[in-house]
C-alpha cells in the first residue's frame, strides 16, 4: 500500500507543482499573488474539451492549442487587470486578482454551465488506461507515465528558459530590480506579460491533464486546486521556481500518505499542517530567501 | 475572500427581499405564493432542475384547473446551492415575505437543517421532497414534513436487503462524504450491517468537490471488500467509481438516492456499470397513477422522470390539497398537514400514499435500481 500511496501522492503533487510554478514565477517578477491563476487552470480544461467536442480535434492537438489559449488568457489578464495597477499599492492588485478569479469562475459558469462535465467519451487516447509497468504490486498506467513525464519535461524546460535564454535573463533581472532592469534597456512590461503567458501555458497544461485524468470538469475546480498550489508555492519559498516544484510534490505526497495512514477526513488539513510546520521552522520556505522588509517603491 | 463574497450575497439578498416584499403586498390578494428552495445553480444544480420540473408540472395542472379555490398559485424560487449558509439566507427571505404561505424544500439535508430553525421561529410550514436525514424531524418542531423516507430506513434497507440478498455479498467498504446526509446514512447502514451480519472492512471519508480519491480508495481496497458503498452525491460518486475501477476493483458498487442522477452515468461512463441504488420512486414499479405521471412528465420535461421530480410533484399536490381546505394561512396549513396522520387521511399521489407521524416523517418503501450497459434499469 505504501508504494501505491506514494504513486498517488506523486501524481497529485506533480499537478500541484505545475500550478504552483505559475504562482511563484509571477510573484517573482511582480510580487503579486495572482489568485486568478487557478481559474486559468480551469479554463485550460474547458478549452480542451471545447476544442475536442466542437472542433473535433484529436487529444494532443487540443492539448497544445489549449496551452496556447491559456497563455493568451494569462497575457490578457496582465494587460487588462494588472498592468494599469502596476504602480498602485500592492493591495489594490491583490484585490483585483481576487476579483478576476470570481469573474472568470462565473464567466465559465455562463459559457459552459455549472453541471460537472466529462471529457467527451473516447477522445482521450485509449492506451492511456493500459498498464505500462508493474512494480511491487503497483500498476502504473500510461497516463501516469504521461503525467510524470510531462511534468518533468516542462519543469526542466522551464529551468532552461529561466537559466539559459536571454529572455530568462531578462526575467531574472526584472525580478531583482525593475528600475535597474529598465535602465539597461529591458522592456519591463513586456517581460512581465510574457511571464504571465508562460505561467498560463503551464497552468493550462495542468488543467487539461487533470480534466482528462479525473474526467470531470466544473467551473469552480480552479479554486481548491489554486489554494493548494499556492500553499505549495509558499512551502517551497514563494518566488523560487525549484521551491515551487518541490513544494508541490511534497504537499501531494503528504496528502496521500496522510489520508492513507492517518485520517482521510483531515486529508486537506494534513497537507496544510505540513505547510504551516515548514513555514514555522523555515519562515522563508524551503528555497526562499529571507528579505528584510525595506521601504522601497510601494 | 469567501467573506467578501458573502457580504455581496447578503447585500443582494436584502435588496431582493425588499423588492419582493413590496411587490408581494400588491399581488397577495389574488394569488397563493409558495416558496421552492433547492440548489438551482452550483454543483448540484441538476437536482434543482429535477425539483423545478416536478413542481412546474403540478403547478400547471393546478392553475389550468382554475387554481386553489379560484386563486392562482405562484411559485417563488430560492437558490440555496445545497450550502447551509445560503440556505439560511433563502430561509430568512421566505420567512420575512408574509405573502409566502408554505415552502417546498430544501433539497439537501444540510440545507434543510440550517434553514429549519428560521422556519420554526417564523411559523412557516415546510415540506421537503428529498431531505432524508433522520434528525430533521426533531429540529422541525412540528413545522417540518417530508414525503420521502429517512436514512434510518434507507441505510438499514441497504444493509439488510440489498447487500446480502440482491448482491449476495458479505464484506463491504464504506466511503462517505462529510455532511449531514451521508453521515446519517452511514451510521444507519453500520447499525443495519451489524444486525444482518455484514462485515464492514473499512470506513473512509471525503470532502465535497474533491477530485482525487485514490489515497482513500487504496486504503479501503487493501482490506479486500466485495462491494463499495458510495455514501454521498453523484458528482463525487461518479469519480469514485472511475478511480476504484482504475485501482482494479471489479465488484459491485452501491449507493442511495444521492447517487441517482443521469449525470452519474454521464461522468462515470463504463465504470458505473454494476451500481445498485435505493430510490423512493421508480416509474417502472409505480402504480397506474405513477405510470400516467411518468408519461406526462416525459412529454413536458423531455426526459425520463426521476424520483426527485415525482416527490416534488407530490409535495406541491399535498400543499394544494391542504390549502384548499384550510385557506392560505401558515398556521392553518401546518395543522392541515399534521392532520394527514393515518392511512385513511393520507394523500394519494403518484409516489403512493403519504401520511405523517408527529415528527413529519412518512413511511414509504424503497425501490432498487441498477446501472446496466450505461442505463438505469430496475434491479432484478
Amino acid at each position: 500500500m505504501f508504494l501505491q500511496q506514494l504513486v498517488n501522492g506523486l501524481i497529485i503533487g506533480g499537478i500541484y507543482a505545475m500550478i504552483a510554478v505559475g504562482y511563484t514565477m509571477i510573484y517573482g517578477v511582480v510580487q503579486l499573488i495572482n489568485f486568478a491563476h487557478g481559474e486559468i487552470y480551469m479554463l485550460g480544461a474547458f478549452f480542451a474539451v471545447t476544442f475536442i467536442s466542437v472542433l473535433g480535434l484529436p487529444f494532443y492537438a487540443a492539448f497544445i492549442l489549449s496551452m496556447a489559449c491559456c497563455a493568451i488568457c494569462g497575457m490578457l489578464l496582465d494587460v487588462v487587470a494588472y498592468r494599469p495597477l502596476r504602480n498602485s499599492p500592492r493591495l489594490a492588485a491583490l484585490i483585483t486578482a481576487i476579483g478576476m478569479s470570481i469573474f472568470l469562475q462565473n464567466l465559465a459558469m455562463i459559457i459552459w454551465g455549472s453541471r460537472p462535465k466529462p471529457f467527451p467519451h473516447g477522445t482521450v487516447p485509449a492506451y492511456f488506461d493500459n498498464t505500462a509497468v508493474t512494480f511491487g504490486g503497483v500498476n502504473l498506467s500510461w497516463f501516469h507515465l504521461f503525467i510524470f513525464g510531462l511534468t518533468l519535461v516542462m519543469m526542466i524546460g522551464l529551468n532552461l528558459i529561466i537559466k539559459k535564454t536571454r529572455w530568462g535573463k531578462a526575467m531574472r533581472a526584472v525580478a531583482q530590480n525593475k528600475t535597474m532592469a529598465a535602465l539597461t534597456g529591458i522592456n519591463v512590461n513586456r517581460v512581465i506579460t510574457y511571464t504571465f503567458a508562460l505561467a498560463g501555458a503551464l497552468g493550462g497544461a495542468a488543467g487539461v491533464m487533470v480534466g482528462a485524468y479525473y474526467n470531470s470538469l466544473y467551473p469552480t475546480m480552479g479554486y481548491v486546486a489554486g489554494v493548494k498550489a499556492f500553499a505549495a508555492a509558499v512551502l517551497g519559498g514563494i518566488g523560487s521556481v525549484p521551491g515551487a516544484m518541490l513544494g508541490g510534490v511534497l504537499l501531494g505526497v503528504a496528502e496521500a500518505l496522510g489520508a492513507g495512514y492517518l485520517s482521510s477526513l483531515y486529508r486537506d488539513g494534513i497537507s496544510y499542517a505540513v505547510m504551516i510546520i515548514v513555514i514555522i521552522l523555515i519562515p522563508a520556505g524551503l528555497f526562499g530567501k529571507l528579505i528584510k522588509e525595506t521601504k522601497k517603491s510601494m | 475572500m469567501r467573506n467578501k463574497r458573502n457580504f455581496l450575497f447578503i447585500g443582494l439578498a436584502l435588496c431582493f427581499a425588499v423588492i419582493f416584499g413590496m411587490t408581494s403586498t400588491v399581488m397577495a390578494a389574488d394569488t397563493i405564493r409558495i416558496g421552492v428552495a433547492s440548489p438551482f445553480t452550483g454543483d448540484l444544480a441538476s437536482y434543482g432542475d429535477n425539483i423545478k420540473a416536478g413542481v412546474n408540472l403540478k403547478l400547471k395542472e393546478i392553475n389550468d384547473a382554475g387554481g386553489i379555490n379560484g386563486k392562482k398559485v405562484e411559485l417563488v424560487w430560492g437558490d440555496d446551492l445545497c450550502a447551509p449558509k445560503e440556505a439560511g439566507t433563502v430561509g430568512a427571505k421566505f420567512a420575512a415575505d408574509k405573502s409566502i404561505v408554505a415552502v417546498v424544500g430544501h433539497l439537501c439535508s444540510s440545507a434543510t437543517l440550517a434553514a429549519m430553525p428560521i422556519y420554526v421561529r417564523a411559523g412557516m410550514p415546510t415540506i421537503s421532497p428529498t431531505s432524508t436525514n433522520p434528525t430533521i424531524g426533531d429540529v422541525g418542531k412540528g413545522w417540518f414534513f417530508r414525503n420521502c423516507y429517512t436514512d434510518d430506513y434507507q441505510g438499514k434497507y441497504l444493509a439488510k436487503e440489498v447487500v446480502p440478498k440482491l448482491l449476495g455479498k458479505k464484506k463491504v467498504a464504506i466511503f462517505y462524504e462529510n455532511n449531514d446526509y451521508a453521515i446519517g446514512l452511514k451510521d444507519s447502514f453500520v447499525a443495519g450491517a451489524k444486525e444482518a451480519g455484514i462485515e464492514v472492512t473499512g470506513v473512509e471519508a471525503y470532502v465535497a468537490k474533491t477530485t482525487d480519491f485514490t489515497p482513500q480508495l487504496t486504503k479501503l481496497l487493501t482490506a479486500k471488500p466485495e462491494a463499495i458503498f458510495l455514501c454521498g452525491y453523484h458528482p463525487e460518486g461518479a469519480l469514485i467509481a472511475g478511480q476504484a475501477r482504475k485501482l482494479g476493483f471489479n465488484g459491485p458498487l452501491f449507493g442511495a438516492d444521492g447517487i441517482d442522477n443521469v449525470d452519474y452515468i454521464k461522468i462515470g461512463g463504463k465504470a458505473t456499470d454494476n451500481t445498485y441504488l435505493t430510490v423512493p420512486f421508480l416509474a417502472q414499479s409505480a402504480g397506474p397513477a405513477g405510470q400516467a405521471f411518468a408519461k406526462s412528465f416525459k412529454e413536458s420535461a423531455g426526459r425520463d422522470v426521476d424520483w426527485m421530480s415525482a416527490n416534488a410533484y407530490d409535495c406541491l399536490g399535498i400543499l394544494a390539497q391542504v390549502i384548499a381546505k384550510t385557506g392560505p394561512d401558515r398556521k392553518k396549513i401546518r395543522d392541515g398537514l399534521a392532520a394527514l396522520n393515518s392511512e385513511a387521511t393520507g394523500y394519494k399521489g403518484v409516489t403512493g400514499l403519504t401520511y405523517f407521524d408527529e415528527k413529519g416523517n412518512c413511511a414509504k418503501p424503497a425501490f432498487v435500481k441498477m446501472v446496466k450497459d450505461g442505463k438505469f434499469v430496475p434491479a432484478e
